[in-house]
């Protein structure tokens, strides 16, 4: 699947889950999880499990550890389809 | 059927084994200052707040011999209503005796990184009390270090308490949504570990608070789960978390049944 279409799914996902909404219009790859999105560890697991339903993937927790920001995840959701 | 799940290795980065000896080090201080440390905590508790708990003497015969017993890693999961709580049920588990005697046995804890920073004082009786800091709903990556710490202090035999609930809950009752995924994950990577389910309430616990209630009289309920899940990744550790949950609900509701 292109990035393009990873990165779109992925901002649908994590709308519901963003308390910060001028970040969430300006969302990019760079964009943080935490720091921008104001999505703290414990939202984050509920957006994960929302990519594994998505996408149908497994994401195990060492995984997630290493998803920060938005461009993380669509790597790490592009290499689980792979 | 449980599914065997492979513990993955410890964090071998430079960082992951300089935070492990330094909990090693920790422990050891710790376990040097425990006999000033630990009846001075005792003494606070019993005739600073005049705090009493019930039938003290069977949860701590039950700690005893589980820590005698069993050689494998020991979780305690534990409703959380207020700042106290670990001290609490540190006291319900053990005397000073045994804590300064068997050092393993008094339980380390998982505190809110920002509120021990607020202060030195808190960062001593953190450091000294067996705290192990970590932040809240923060960066993933710390939240693993922190998780890893406890897996090695574990795996040495050390006692662990955290709340399944991740922080005090706020209608004075289990919170079934508020599940701290940190503990589901411990669970998960140990493999083998053993969870004790402490309910521990004041006759005067309405609702959650900073402190207990002065001279307030404390119930103490206990029971031993081996959780187990046949989930995978992310949804193992959640599953896990609210199995812990849902056994501290029915304790909770036997306890305000029983009231």
């Amino acid at each position: 699947m292109a990035e393009q279409d990873v990165f779109e799914k992925v901002v649908e996902i994590i709308k519901p889950y963003s308390k910060d909404k001028e970040a969430l219009a300006s969302v990019a790859l760079e964009t943080s999880f935490l720091k921008d999105l104001k999505i703290n560890s414990a939202r984050l697991v509920d957006v994960v499990l929302a990519f594994e339903d998505t996408f149908d993937i497994e994401v195990a927790d060492e995984d997630a550890d290493a998803v920060e920001t938005v461009g993380d995840a669509v790597r790490l959701i592009q290499s689980k389809l792979a | 059927m449980a599914a065997q799940v492979a513990a993955p290795p410890f964090n071998s980065s430079e960082a992951g084994v300089r935070h492990r000896r330094a909990l090693d080090v920790q422990c050891t201080v710790g376990r040097l200052t425990a006999p000033v440390c630990v009846p001075i905590a005792t003494l606070i508790m019993r005739f600073g707040f005049r705090w009493r708990i019930r039938d003290v003497a069977t949860s701590r015969a039950l700690y005893e011999r589980l820590l005698a017993e069993d050689p494998r890693p020991l979780l305690i999961a534990a409703n959380h209503l207020t700042m106290t709580d670990s001290a609490l049920i540190g006291w319900a588990l053990g005397s000073t005796w045994s804590h300064v005697v068997n050092y393993r046995g008094l339980p380390w804890n998982v505190p809110e990184q920002s509120r021990v920073e607020s202060s030195w004082v808190w960062r001593v009786l953190a450091y000294l009390m067996k705290c192990a800091p970590v932040s809240r709903g923060g960066e993933r990556q710390q939240i693993a270090r922190v998780l890893d710490g406890l897996r090695h202090l574990m795996r040495r035999g050390e006692a662990v308490l955290m709340f399944p609930e991740g922080g005090r809950s706020r209608s004075g009752r289990i919170d079934r949504q508020s599940v701290a995924h940190g503990v589901g994950r411990l669970i998960k990577e140990l493999g083998d570990c053993r969870v004790l389910c402490v309910y521990l309430r004041g006759d005067q616990q309405h609702n959650w608070s900073h402190v207990p209630a002065v001279a307030d009289t404390f119930s103490v309920a206990t029971r031993l789960v081996e959780p187990r899940t046949d989930l995978r990744g992310m949804r193992a550790s959640r599953d896990l978390a609210s199995q812990l949950l849902d056994h501290l609900v029915e304790m909770e509701q036997a306890y305000l049944e029983g009231r």
